[in-house]
C-alpha cells in the first residue's frame, strides 16, 4: 500500500472511526516508512495537545439568562393567544351597527330569522302527523275496494279483491265479515279456496276462528272441506274436533274426506 | 422525563411546550458553550452565543423536523450564530478577550505556568485556522461527532470532512510551532 493511502487513513487512526485492521496496517507501514512516521506522530502531538482545551463551565448568569429569556418567551405567547381572543371579540363587535336605526332593523331581522326557524322546526312534526293520516287513509281506501270488488258478480274480480286482503296487515271487520260469508256462500269453489287461504292469515281474530270451526260442517266441497281439515290442523285448534267428529257422523261426506278427518283429530289429540 | 430523547422533547417544544427546552438546556448547555469557547477563545461572547442558540431554537422551533439527530440541528444553528457574530463584527478571530486558564490544582507553579502557555499558544494557533477546518477539528476532537454528522452538520461530503481534519491539523500544528518560536519540541 503506498503512502498516499496509508495518509488518507490517519484522520481515522487519530478519531477512531477506523477498523482495527486498518490501524495495524498504518502500524506496521509506518515502521517502515519514516515519513509517514514523522507525519503521523505530529499530528498526533498535536491531537493529543487540544486537550489541554479541556471542557469548562459557563458563569452561572448563563443559565440565569436562559430561564428570564424562557420565562419571557412563554409570556410574550400567550399574550399573542390572549391577543387573537380580544381580536376575535372585537371581530363581533365590529359587526353591531353604531347608528340606533341599524340596530333596530339588524334586532328585527335576527326576530324575523328565529320566527322562520321556529316555524320550520314545527312543520316538520305536523307533516309526520299529515303522512300518518294519509297511510291510514290509503289503507281504508283499499279495504273499501277489497270489499267492492268481493261483491261483484264476475269471479275474477271476487278473487281479485280476496288476493288484495291477503297483502293487508290489520284488516277491518267489514272485510272479515265479507271473507267469511264469501266462504260460507259463495257459488265458486276456487274463490271460497281463496276465502279459506285469506281467513288462514288472520286466524288469531277470535271471530274469524269461530268462522271456521263454524263453516266445516256447512262446507259441501270436499275440496273446501280438505283445505278447512288441514287448516284446523296446522293452526291446532282443539275446538274443530268435535266439528271434525260430525263429518266423520255424516254420511253424505266423501270417504277420502272422512280419513283426512280422522288423521287430523288423531293430530289434533295429541 | 429523563428517558425520553432530545429529538421527542424538541417535538413537544415545536408543538407549543417550550418549557421544555429547559431540558434541553440542562442536556446540552455546556457542550455548547465549550464548542463556543474552542472556536472563539472567549469566554463572554461564548456565553453570549449560547443565549443567542436557545433564542435561535425557539424562533424556528416550528422548523424541527425529527428526522435527523437533534444535536447535529442544534449545531448547525450554533455555527450560523457564530458566522452570524463573525459578520457583524466583521472579525476573524479575537485576542482581545483570551482564553482564561483552567484552575489549577496540585501541578507545581512552573507545570501550572507551562500549561497556561500551552493553552494560550493552542488557542491563538485555533483561531488562525480557516474557519471551516476550525469547525470541522473541533467538532471531531471535541465534540464527539463521526465524520458523518459532522458533514450533515456542515453541509458537504464525508471524504472532504476527512481530508479537512486532517490538514487542519496538520496545519494546527504548523501555527503552533511557529508561534512557539519555530523551536520544535
Amino acid at each position: 500500500m503506498n503512502c498516499q493511502n496509508i495518509r488518507e487513513k490517519f484522520t481515522g487512526y487519530l478519531t477512531g472511526e477506523i477498523s482495527k485492521k486498518e490501524k495495524e496496517r498504518i502500524q506496521t507501514h509506518v515502521r517502515q516508512c519514516k515519513d509517514c512516521r514523522e507525519e503521523l506522530e505530529s499530528l498526533t502531538e498535536i491531537w493529543t495537545k487540544l486537550g489541554v482545551l479541556k471542557e469548562k463551565q459557563p458563569s452561572p448568569q448563563l443559565r440565569t439568562r436562559f430561564y428570564s429569556m424562557l420565562e419571557d418567551y412563554k409570556q410574550s405567547e400567550t399574550k399573542k393567544a390572549k391577543k387573537e381572543k380580544i381580536h376575535l371579540l372585537s371581530w363581533l363587535k365590529n359587526l353591531w351597527p353604531r347608528r340606533p336605526a341599524f340596530q333596530f332593523a339588524l334586532s328585527l331581522g335576527i326576530l324575523v330569522l328565529g320566527l322562520v326557524i321556529g316555524n320550520l322546526w314545527t312543520v316538520i312534526p305536523r307533516q309526520n302527523a299529515i303522512t300518518t293520516a294519509l297511510v291510514d287513509e290509503v289503507r281504508g281506501m283499499r279495504q273499501a275496494l277489497a270489499v267492492s270488488l268481493i261483491d261483484q258478480e264476475s269471479a275474477s274480480e271476487r278473487l281479485q279483491g280476496i288476493n288484495m286482503s291477503y297483502s293487508m296487515a290489520d284488516p277491518d271487520e267489514e272485510l272479515l265479515d265479507k271473507l267469511l260469508s264469501t266462504l260460507k256462500s259463495d257459488p265458486s269453489v276456487s274463490v271460497r279456496l281463496a276465502a279459506v287461504d285469506a281467513l288462514y292469515l288472520f286466524h288469531n281474530h277470535p271471530k274469524v276462528k269461530q268462522g271456521l270451526i263454524d263453516s266445516l260442517s256447512q262446507q259441501s266441497s270436499p275440496m273446501i272441506q280438505a283445505a278447512l281439515i288441514d287448516l284446523m290442523v296446522s293452526i291446532r285448534e282443539r275446538r274443530a274436533v268435535d266439528a271434525l267428529k260430525s263429518l266423520l257422523d255424516s254420511e253424505d261426506v266423501n270417504p277420502e274426506i272422512k280419513d283426512r278427518a280422522e288423521q287430523g283429530i288423531q293430530r289434533l289429540s295429541f | 422525563m429523563e428517558s425520553l430523547s432530545d429529538s421527542d422533547i424538541m417535538e413537544k417544544v415545536r408543538d407549543g411546550q417550550v418549557e421544555k427546552l429547559a431540558i434541553l438546556f440542562e442536556r446540552h448547555h455546556v457542550k455548547v458553550f465549550n464548542f463556543f469557547l474552542r472556536l472563539t477563545g472567549s469566554h463572554s461572547l461564548s456565553e453570549d452565543l449560547v443565549q443567542n442558540v436557545f433564542i435561535r431554537i425557539l424562533k424556528y422551533r416550528s422548523t424541527y423536523q425529527a428526522r435527523g439527530k437533534f444535536v447535529v440541528w442544534m449545531f448547525r444553528i450554533a455555527r450560523n450564530v457564530h458566522v452570524d457574530h463573525i459578520r457583524k463584527n466583521n472579525e476573524a478571530f479575537h485576542l482581545d478577550d483570551q482564553y482564561e486558564e483552567p484552575e489549577s490544582g496540585e501541578e507545581s507553579p512552573v507545570q501550572a505556568l507551562e500549561q497556561k502557555q500551552d493553552i494560550t499558544l493552542l488557542q491563538k494557533a485555533l483561531s488562525q485556522l480557516p474557519l471551516k477546518k476550525r469547525e470541522a477539528l473541533i467538532l471531531s476532537r471535541f465534540q464527539d461527532m463521526k465524520y458523518r454528522e459532522i458533514a450533515e452538520l456542515l453541509g458537504c461530503k464525508e471524504g472532504t470532512i476527512k481530508a479537512n481534519i486532517h490538514r487542519a491539523v496538520k496545519q494546527l500544528g504548523e501555527i503552533y510551532f511557529e508561534l512557539q518560536g519555530g523551536v520544535s519540541s
